[in-house]
């Protein structure tokens, strides 16, 4: 028996250069500037402790693949990796359309005959080995998918063939003419909106979906990342995740399937109701968050699609955005100074804490 | 500022910040004092609107109220309900989709509806009834 060669490329930040499948997303998407409030693209943000790139890249790595090409859009957009995932190589194109091409066909010169060829704005789980199969009994230079709701970003291309028809055509949708699709049935996520986001991370923690919360699960539904601190007046009702380093300071409340990710401050009071708070934000106290997007200091409201900056430090912030404004040398000075008189004053203060004030009458 | 009967409706500037509150209260305050004021703003020209901003119109409901008459909104935002959603003080008010409505919802409890002199808890000749079964 022949063994066969396979691998995938998959394209991060293909919404700027005409090349993203947007005839394969759904029609209704609002028109809430999503570019304001994320700076990188949706499949990078961080979502229960991993990006959905990421996510992805797992799968496909226990799929045992010989070669995995990430193809970037720009370097600023590449992934951190919390987790091994063998044979991933990434690669900064500005021209992604040759750059895919280019990877199938250096595939083809290394023997590997098929590839995945997935957008990483979608997420899909499926047995990709059981898609594999289907395309090499469909003997086509390239497979579609489809769910439910229509055609998706993953393909199976044959390498060889692909070198000889335009990537437009090859990588046609399903629907378009009569090649054999392939059906979808398990969990599929299209990021088109920031509200898939939040969808994606209620799904996790509902367990609707394969991949789950990155993290320990402390009490039933309760996922808690290294480093994460909450207040013991603080309440968590389950199911919600607390990233990495983030702080639940006291009579805080998080429920409904909010996801706090990694270096957060929820801060005293505040409560988080069907909310995302993303990587690296502060959110103020006695505040009511609910059916949002939060990044520093920008927030979605998904209920009433709206989108607001919040210029007020005290309620939204970036975490740690306080640092910026170090004291001067002159100034510290001074504090060291006050702190010196106050460690000869503290005597006097020991004695009037230990009850040898006149004032106090027994 | 429109006067629509007993009630007063003003509308709010775009920038709802300190500066901006300032003037406006100066404006409003002498309103505020008045016996039983009622109250709409008209919140449709609000772009911005800051903690200052929140403050102001709190502090607008509890003087209304302190002297039994109220406050009352319209025509807000999505993006200023979204802040008063957030600053949690969106239970506090009374809102509505148009002043007229606001206004409307005022006269269903105005005073000149119940005749003049008599006690809200009923006729004088029901009281005495009640005195004689006594």
């Amino acid at each position: 028996m022949k063994s066969v060669g396979l691998g995938a490329v998959v394209v991060i930040g293909a919404k700027n250069q005409g090349l993203s499948p947007s005839h394969v997303q759904s029609p209704n998407v609002s028109d809430v500037p999503e570019g304001s409030l994320l700076p990188e693209p949706m499949e990078c943000v961080e979502v229960a402790g991993r990006s959905l790139v990421e996510r992805s890249l797992e799968r496909l790595a226990a799929v045992n693949l010989e070669a995995i090409s990430v193809v970037v859009e720009s370097a600023a957009f590449i992934p951190t990796l919390r987790t091994d995932c063998r044979n991933v190589e990434f690669r900064v194109a500005s021209d992604l359309k040759t750059a895919i091409r280019q990877e199938l066909s250096n595939y083809s010169q290394q023997g590997i005959e098929h590839a995945f060829v997935n957008w990483a704005s979608v997420y899909v789980e499926t047995d990709l080995l059981d898609l594999f199969s289907f395309h090499r009994e469909a003997q086509q230079a390239a497979t579609p998918t489809f769910d439910q709701q229509g055609p998706l970003a993953l393909w199976v291309v044959d390498c060889a063939k692909a070198q000889h028809l335009p990537l437009e055509k090859l990588l046609r949708i399903a629907g378009q003419n009569a090649a054999s699709e392939y059906f979808i049935r398990e969990y599929v996520n299209r990021l088109d909106h920031p509200r898939d986001l939040r969808q994606f991370a209620s799904d996790m923690l509902r367990g609707r979906c394969r991949t789950g919360p990155y993290g320990r699960e402390v009490r039933p539904g309760v996922w808690l990342d290294e480093g994460a601190e909450i207040h013991r007046r603080a309440r968590v009702v389950a199911p919600a995740y607390i990233g990495g380093g983030s702080k639940v300071r006291a009579d805080a409340l998080i429920t409904r399937f909010s996801n706090i990710e990694r270096d957060c401050c929820i801060d005293c009071g505040t409560a988080v109701e069907d909310s995302s708070v993303l990587a690296n934000t502060s959110v103020g106290i006695w505040l009511d968050l609910c059916h949002a997007v939060v990044r520093e200091n920008m927030l979605l409201n998904l209920e009433r699609d709206v989108l607001i900056e919040i210029l007020d430090s005290r309620v939204l912030r970036a975490s740690g955005a306080s640092r910026r404004f170090a004291p001067k040398t002159s100034e510290r000075r001074e504090v060291l100074e006050q702190i010196s008189d106050l460690q000869e004053t503290r005597q006097v203060l020991n004695a009037w804490q230990l009850g040898n004030n006149n004032l106090i009458q027994e | 500022m429109q006067t629509r009967g007993p009630v007063i409706v003003m509308e709010l500037p775009e920038k709802l910040n300190h500066a901006e509150v300032e003037s406006f209260l100066t404006e409003l305050q002498p309103l505020l004092e008045d016996d039983r004021p009622c109250i709409v703003l008209d919140c449709s020209q609000i772009q911005y609107m800051d903690s200052a901003g929140v403050e102001m119109l709190l502090h607008c409901l509890e003087e209304a109220m302190k002297r039994d008459g109220d406050l009352k909104l319209a025509a807000v935002s999505p993006a200023s309900a979204v802040i008063l959603e957030l600053m949690r003080v969106d239970r506090l008010f009374e809102v509505f989709d148009t002043a007229d409505q606001a206004v409307r919802s005022f006269k269903v409890f105005a005073p000149e509806t119940s005749s003049e002199g008599q006690p809200w808890y009923g006729t004088p000749q029901g009281l005495a009834d009640l005195k004689a079964a006594s």
